[in-house]
């Protein structure tokens, strides 16, 4: 191919010349084939008339068609890149927000605990009081039964005593012995 | 009411006073009071005499020495009893006995509110309390 179109180039001068020896001598291209030149503005003309209504209804509307749909097309890679950003972001954000709200339920978590802990504390060592406060009254109301037991024992006996001895002295003890004990009374009474 | 009974206690003390002759209770001067009252019948006449023979009675008590004893007792007690209790209260008080055999042995002498005793119960009865 590159070869035949070199010896076109090499041999076109030689060509050209011959060719103007042979228009001189013969008649030209127009004239062998019938132009005219008006029929060829004309054509020219009706061309350019079909050319521009041509443009003007079908090319011109279909290259705006394309280029309203070429910026359509863009506006909606432009608005999908938007939103994928937007998306990111609002992940990224949902991400932080979802990390806050851990972090934060894990605090009120942890005071849940604490507050719950110290409350157990605080009711354990109330119970560990009221315990203490109910064994030492306990003790008390223990050890006043037992001082009174004690002491309702020791007067009971006493009374005993003291009945059983004087029934014993009322029949052990002869006249003789009373109007003795008389004497030392009245002895004892006329001393005051 | 409260006023009425206080001039009639008031009254009786009047009375009371004038019936006592050296610490002693003149049955003369108790005779002459009473008459007093019936003759001329003051007001709440039943509440004065009601508070004068309250505290005569309390007088004649401080008077009498009253001994409760168990067993015999000897009049030379009595008499000592008599002359020693008129000694401390400084008037002539009488005796007068009484067998009281709860006593067991021993005497109790009762003169006006006070009381002196020597008995075993008495001694029992003490025993028992410090126990």
């Amino acid at each position: 191919m590159l070869h035949s179109l070199f010896l076109a180039v090499v041999e076109a001068p030689a060509a050209a010349a011959h060719a103007a020896h042979a228009v001189a001598a013969e008649p030209g291209i127009v004239e062998k084939f019938g132009l005219e030149w008006k029929y060829v503005v004309v054509q020219a003309i009706s061309f350019g008339i079909l050319f521009v209504v041509l443009y003007w209804k079908g090319i011109k509307p279909t290259i705006a068609a394309m280029d309203e749909r070429t910026h359509q097309i863009d506006a909606g890679l432009k608005y999908a890149e938007e939103m994928k950003n937007r998306l990111a972001a609002t992940q990224q954000q949902t991400e932080v927000a979802l990390k806050e709200a851990q972090q934060k339920a894990q605090a009120i978590v942890a005071e849940a605990q604490k507050t719950a802990k110290e409350f157990a504390d605080k009711q354990q060592k109330e119970a560990i009081e009221k315990a203490s406060g109910l064994i030492a009254k306990a003790q008390e109301a223990i050890e006043l039964e037992k001082k009174k037991m004690l002491a309702e024992a020791r007067t009971e006996i006493a009374r005993l005593v003291v009945a059983t001895t004087e029934r014993v002295l009322a029949k052990k003890l002869t006249d003789a012995d009373r109007a003795s004990y008389n004497e030392t009374a009245a002895r004892e009474l006329t001393g005051v | 009411m409260a006023a009425a009974a206080k001039q009639a206690q008031q009254l009786a003390r009047q009375l009371f006073k004038l019936s006592v002759v050296d610490n002693v209770i003149s049955t003369d001067r108790v005779a002459g009071v009473l008459a007093y009252v019936e003759k001329h019948a003051p007001a709440n006449a039943v509440l004065v005499l009601k508070a004068y023979h309250r505290l005569i009675a309390v007088e004649l008590a401080k008077s009498e020495a009253r001994v409760e004893h168990a067993g015999t007792v000897a009049p030379a007690a009595l008499a000592a009893i008599a002359a020693a209790m008129s000694k401390k209260y400084s008037r002539p008080i009488t005796t007068t006995a009484r067998a009281h055999p709860a006593l067991l042995a021993g005497l109790r002498v009762r003169v006006g509110d006070d009381v002196y005793e020597s008995s075993v119960s008495g001694q029992l009865a003490a025993l028992a309390l410090s126990v």
